[in-house]
């Protein structure tokens, strides 16, 4: 070590990071080296943490240290809160960053780094417990002056009761057990009239499927779109909002797009989600980096937006706020739990050009979306002017059952959505992953699917179109495939036989798809 | 074609280039070209894969037909080649997926034949 200002050797210094000089890293995969490189920038050391199934992972490479945590299992590795504090004591670590998933949003993980002294990357424990319960997270919604989906369980369950709670709440409503869930029960309402027909039927099924016939009324959200707002908060009562993404590309609630800005946001409702956001986080005394997700209706200037929950933690789709607004947010994070005010204001903040990120799944589109394990036999990323990939892979890389099936995010940037459009085309066209089946065959399809194109996408547009998508993936392969399998098959090294020579693809092709 | 290293070849069909990406050392090949993900399987050695259900045998793609081995009314034994296939400069042989007797040839050396359509179909 060379103390600063020596004259012989490197000046070692605070780059932005704060007091942090070592970060151990409590997670796995791309966010685990994108934390990494943002460490290396400020010069802190890093610390990787894996299982048994990781000793040779990326992110453990990455990394100048490594700590082993137990077994394959999740629940046995990374989500053990005690094997990872004693790593990070072990290691000399002065801080935790949880990154997103396993430990990230535990409120008693933080407490307990709080505990040992360690500087946790993210919220106080006391934000995480007040977010972390959904109905106290309503009400303190509500207190802060935040929209919620309105709604509510009348304590006067006549009928006459129930539908003066349908009129005050507004059409479309949504009638639904309040002891209930899967969908059991559930009544929409369109009009006055149809509302003594369907509060009747609603306590009938409550009562058959729940024993309880309490009714929970609320204003039915048709074909919402997904939009959160990125917050920053730091110690020194700053506190930022860093515009929206739309993210309503998602299967069964799991995101597969994401997109900055978002198409059906005016200047002024953009202004005001922001400033519920900032109230939001305000609320439960937030500190570094928070989403608050939203659900949006209709669109431009007569949009409605009502708050759903906040996710404590940076997100999986940060970079592309990252990308359209020019800031770091990594780097934003271990600067602000270092102590330091946030790198930038309010008024420094803006938006430019379109970032879009594709989700790179290992799963099979063509079989329900079914997940893939197994090696990697060949991996390679897309690069260019405007394209970022975040991945936790690399050729050879075994695919866990273990884990998510989140390989890598190609996120990339233009000038404008259609820019983006293309380029990300054209980079998912370039991305190669063979071993495994992707959804990059079915993310080609989506990105030229009429609705995307014409950012038209709810919620329930992958659960209703995603199959015919699908659908559309199978396609022939040009010959210059087969020729060159046949070429790989003379000159493969590992043979198995000499019979093999002269076998052609041609009568043993299967499988093809786009 | 070339082999670039890695798995990865550069392919000249005499209209355009193709880079292809091949990997998989055993019975299966996946290959990868323009977005595009397949696998094939190699055929097991000695025993050519039986599929009794087969009437003939057909083009997977646009080819050139270079030779006909075989004739209406001979028998064939499975696996053995009854027509040779020429498309990106090189020859393809497609082989009789069962032993058989040939009903009819439905080509000729020097035709351009198309995906689907039986070339030779047995008895």
């Amino acid at each position: 070590m060379t103390p600063a200002g020596h004259s012989s050797g490197p000046v070692h210094r605070s780059l932005g990071g704060g007091g942090i000089r070592r970060l151990l890293i409590a997670n796995r995969g791309e966010i685990a080296v994108r934390i990494i490189r943002a460490c290396r920038e400020l010069g802190i050391e890093t610390v990787a943490v894996y299982s048994d199934a990781d000793a040779e992972a990326p992110h453990v490479r990455a990394a100048d240290r490594a700590v082993h945590v137990g077994p394959a299992p999740a629940r046995d590795s990374y989500l053990d809160a005690a094997k990872v504090i004693a790593a990070a004591r072990a290691s000399g670590a002065d801080a935790i960053h949880p990154g997103y998933g396993f430990l990230s949003e535990r409120a008693h993980f933080a407490k307990a780094c709080e505990e040992a002294g360690l500087v946790f990357v993210g919220p106080p424990s006391s934000s995480l417990e007040r977010m972390g319960s959904k109905i106290g997270a309503r009400r303190l919604m509500i207190d802060a002056g935040v929209p919620v989906v309105p709604g509510e369980t009348p304590a006067d369950q006549s009928d006459a009761a129930l539908e003066a709670a349908i009129a005050r709440i507004g059409f479309p409503a949504l009638i639904k057990p309040s002891a209930g869930g899967g969908g059991i029960g559930m009544k929409i309402v369109r009009t006055a009239a149809e509302g003594p027909a369907a509060v009747a039927a609603a306590r009938r099924e409550a009562k058959a499927a729940f024993g309880d016939s309490t009714l929970y009324v609320e204003r039915l959200i048709e074909r919402p779109r997904h939009v959160e707002i990125q917050v920053f908060a730091d110690g020194h009562g700053n506190i930022v909002h860093i515009f929206e993404r739309e993210c309503s590309a998602q299967r069964r609630h799991q995101k597969m797009v994401e997109e900055s800005p978002c198409p059906a946001l005016s200047a002024s409702v953009r202004h005001a989600m922001g400033q519920a956001a900032i109230a939001a986080a305000r609320a439960v005394g937030y500190r570094n980096a928070g989403t608050c997700e939203f659900l949006l209706e209709g669109e431009g200037d007569t949009a409605r937006f009502y708050f759903l929950e906040m996710n404590t933690r940076l997100q999986v789709e940060h970079p592309v706020t990252e990308c359209v607004v020019g800031v770091d947010l990594v780097r934003a994070q271990l600067a602000v739990a270092g102590g330091e005010p946030l790198p930038f204001t309010q008024e420094s903040l803006t938006q430019r050009g379109h970032a879009i990120e594709c989700r790179i799944y290992a799963e099979d589109p063509a079989q329900g979306f079914i997940p893939q394990a197994g090696p990697l036999l060949l991996y390679r990323e897309p690069q260019g002017p405007g394209i970022r990939v975040d991945s936790g892979v690399t050729t050879g890389t075994a695919i866990s059952v273990h884990y998510d099936p989140m390989l890598a995010k190609l996120i990339v940037w233009g000038e404008s959505r259609e820019a983006a459009r293309v380029k990300a085309l054209a980079a998912l066209r370039d991305f190669a992953v063979l071993g495994i089946r992707t959804n990059i065959p079915f993310l080609i399809q989506l990105l030229q699917h009429e609705q995307f194109i014409a950012a038209a996408i709810d919620t329930g547009f992958l659960d209703r179109e995603g199959a015919a998508i699908a659908e559309t993936t199978v396609a022939e392969l040009p010959a210059a495939a087969l020729a060159a399998v046949a070429e790989h098959r003379r000159i493969s090294p590992k043979r198995p036989s000499a019979a093999e020579a002269d076998t052609d693809p041609f009568s043993t092709l299967r499988n093809w798809r786009v | 074609m070339t082999a670039l290293g890695d798995g990865w070849y550069l392919v000249d069909d005499g209209e355009r280039r193709w880079r292809v990406a091949v990997a998989g050392d055993g019975d299966t090949q996946w290959v990868f070209v323009d977005g595009q993900v397949g696998t094939i399987d190699a055929p097991k050695t000695g025993r050519p894969r039986t599929r009794s259900r087969e009437t003939g045998v057909m083009s997977p793609m646009p080819a050139t037909v270079v030779a006909v081995h075989v004739t209406p009314g001979q028998a064939v034994s499975e696996g053995e080649t009854v027509i040779v296939l020429e498309a990106m400069k090189m020859e393809l042989p497609i082989r009789a997926p069962r032993a058989g007797v040939v009903k009819t040839v439905a080509c000729a050396t020097g035709d351009l034949v198309q995906p689907g359509v039986n070339l030779v179909e047995f008895e």
